[in-house]
């Protein structure tokens, strides 16, 4: 059943956006029903295949830094030897997530200028805290009489993070990464305000020139993109 | 208080020193290498001119620069045998350092800046930053360790927050950048936070009403509730720039449709589609929370009201409603704190609030009006975060009281 069921989802989400990646200057008289008094209907400064490609880019790297980051603090602060650091840790995580992603991505500015760099640090420390917090939820969740069983056959260390621990904490873990993800797709769209290449570009030069096609290009984009891969990760959990 | 006291030191048996405190430690050491060898500060000659950064070493104020070796030592000490004692006197330290830290800064630039020059600016580098993150860490881990209460908390925080109200207030502070930024469009500043209030409460007072409704539907017609749930979670992923830009067009087409519409101003740019969206946002964390809420209440209970011979409503307004309160204040809280922060993008299709500055920063590569958009962002998001967790904490309090003393 179920590799294709399971699949269907997401694959449907992502047919949607390719057709519409690809063949956006086929919808033009459509288009031009929001914006009937426009000169260019299609947003021409990019290609929208580079723009989903860029975006997906700067989401890539910044995710992936923060898994490795955040899991690995998170597992490092639940060791024996790391536990002293783990109030402090699980405290910063849920005070983190208070800050607004914007307020984040505007003060990474001034330290390290525009364009995609500061973007993807910015969504790295953003995206960092949830995925602390559902790695510690996900570790500290699981049951005493599990974790002594397992070192009562003898396991060491990192046998029991590997085959215990992880493995049980998977689902929080993953949902964690997911809000992560999600939040990264909709603060990169913001980053276009501070130099980023993302499928920001076309609604910020839609608010700008007022052209209301270049919006809803930009927004339907990022929107099957992150449904796409919001359902992806449904599937994966 | 005194008694717990007591008992702890007792606990602790005096011939026993505690193992050192790693955190502490290791925070100590982040924070001196900050202060000493980050630039703390830069002086501009005026807004367009990248400033020269200045490290402690170059100010060479001896007397401040002996203080804060010798508080950051004595912390060292202090966290080397943590006793209950030596961690109370190193929050005193700490605290005292965030304290002094704005007057430090008054001290600083009445020495940097030549008061003639008027459009002379500070801004404030990376040393300072980092040293104020590390240091209000430390304090966030004296708070665990010496497991406060809550009034406690929110005393040293007040304390604080006074300091460097005063130091702001006082002028001492004017030839900051960011101050300057300030005077420059106070006006605008006062108009903007307000906006920005006014929009996240109507926003969390509208999808609370909602939210209700919603709740008590899915409450009364179960199949209501994996529809909602699923509209609502989609609603969720797609990105804030991507609704409100969506929101535009068709906002756009009825302003212009009708115009009665348009005389109350509702238009595809403006507060129109930052309400709509914002709430949309909104109406997820809220009614799932206030769905919870209400279903969590145990059936006993509700159960032993009626047998007392309630009626219905009574049930609800009196015993469902208000233990499910501390649930609903949590939907609250997440509400708002996102809504604070989505209110900022919202500046970008002209909602206004503070996201202009930051926008406009941005446009004008003016950093520091960057920060007086944002800096207040956070502020008021940690803020409003901390007082709808203490006032939940408080009901769940009085109510778990209130069991007990029935009970007995």
């Amino acid at each position: 059943m179920s590799l294709a069921r399971r699949l269907s989802a997401p694959l449907v989400w992502a047919l949607l956006l390719a057709a519409l990646m690809l063949l956006m200057p086929l919808f033009e008289e459509v288009f031009r029903l929001v914006a009937p008094d426009t000169r260019a209907v299609i947003y021409q400064r990019d290609s929208f295949v580079s723009l989903v490609a860029s975006h997906l880019l700067v989401v890539g790297v910044a995710s992936l830094c923060a898994i490795v980051l955040g899991m690995g603090a998170a597992i490092l602060v639940t060791r024996s030897w790391g536990r002293d650091f783990l109030p402090l840790v699980s405290q910063l995580a849920s005070i983190g997530q208070t800050f607004p992603p914007v307020a984040v991505l505007a003060l990474a500015v001034p330290v390290l200028g525009f364009g995609s760099q500061p973007t993807i640090v910015a969504l790295v420390l953003y995206g960092l805290l949830p995925i602390v917090r559902n790695t510690l939820v996900g570790i500290q969740g699981i049951a005493p009489g599990v974790m002594e069983s397992a070192r009562g056959m003898g396991m060491s260390g990192r046998q029991i993070l590997w085959q215990v621990e992880l493995p049980l904490a998977r689902p929080v873990i993953v949902a964690g990464i997911r809000t992560s993800v999600t939040i990264n797709i909709a603060t990169a769209a913001i980053g276009s305000t501070i130099g980023a290449r993302t499928l920001g570009d076309p609604i910020i030069a839609g608010i700008v020139n007022g052209n209301t096609a270049f919006i809803l290009q930009g927004a339907l984009l990022i929107a099957l993109l992150a449904l796409c891969i919001d359902s992806l990760f449904e599937r994966l959990q | 208080m005194s008694s717990v006291t007591g008992e702890h030191a007792a606990a602790q048996r005096p011939d026993l020193t505690p193992a050192p405190n790693p955190v502490l430690l290791v925070l100590i050491a982040l924070a001196a290498t900050a202060l000493a060898g980050l630039p703390l500060i830069s002086v501009q000659p005026n807004r367009i001119m990248p400033g020269e950064g200045l490290t402690l070493w170059a100010i060479g104020a001896a007397p401040a620069l002996l203080v804060a070796v010798v508080l950051l030592a004595g912390l060292a000490w202090l966290a080397w045998r943590p006793t209950r004692r030596a961690l109370r006197l190193a929050l005193a330290a700490v605290w005292l350092l965030l304290a002094l830290l704005p007057w430090a800064l008054v001290a600083l630039a009445a020495q940097q800046v030549d008061p003639a020059m008027s459009s002379a600016r500070i801004g404030l580098g990376a040393g300072l930053w980092g040293g104020l993150f590390v240091l209000l860490l430390a304090l966030l881990e004296l708070i665990n360790r010496l497991v406060l209460t809550p009034l406690q908390r929110w005393g040293l925080l007040l304390g604080l927050g006074l300091s460097l109200l005063l130091a702001l207030t006082g002028g001492g502070l004017d030839s900051l950048a960011l101050m300057r930024e300030y005077h420059g469009r106070s006006a605008a500043f006062h108009a903007a936070l307000r906006y920005h209030l006014v929009l996240v409460a109507a926003v969390v007072g509208i999808s609370l009403l909602l939210a209700a409704v919603l709740a008590l539907a899915m409450r009364r017609w179960s199949r209501l509730r994996r529809g909602t749930f699923s509209v609502l979670s989609v609603l969720q992923t797609i990105p804030s720039l991507a609704l409100f830009g969506l929101l535009l067009a068709p906002l756009a087409y009825l302003a212009a449709r009708f115009t009665w519409l348009g005389d109350l101003g509702v238009r595809g740019i403006g507060w129109a589609p930052a309400l709509i969206a914002l709430v949309a946002y909104s109406l997820l964390p809220m009614t799932r929370n206030a769905y919870v809420a209400l279903d969590e209440v145990a059936a006993d209970v509700t159960d032993a009201a009626r047998g007392m011979g309630m009626s219905s409503a009574q049930v609800f307004w009196q015993v469902r409603l208000p233990l499910a309160l501390p649930v609903m204040l949590e939907g609250i809280r997440i509400t708002a704190v996102q809504a604070i922060g989505l209110a900022a993008v919202a500046a970008l299709i002209g909602a206004g609030g503070l996201g202009t500055f930051i926008f406009q920063g941005l446009g004008q590569a003016a950093m520091d009006l960057v920060l007086l958009g944002a800096l207040p962002i956070i502020l008021i998001a940690l803020l409003v975060d901390g007082m709808f967790s203490a006032l939940a904490e408080q009901l769940r309090r009085i109510q778990g009281r209130g069991d007990t003393a029935h009970g007995g």
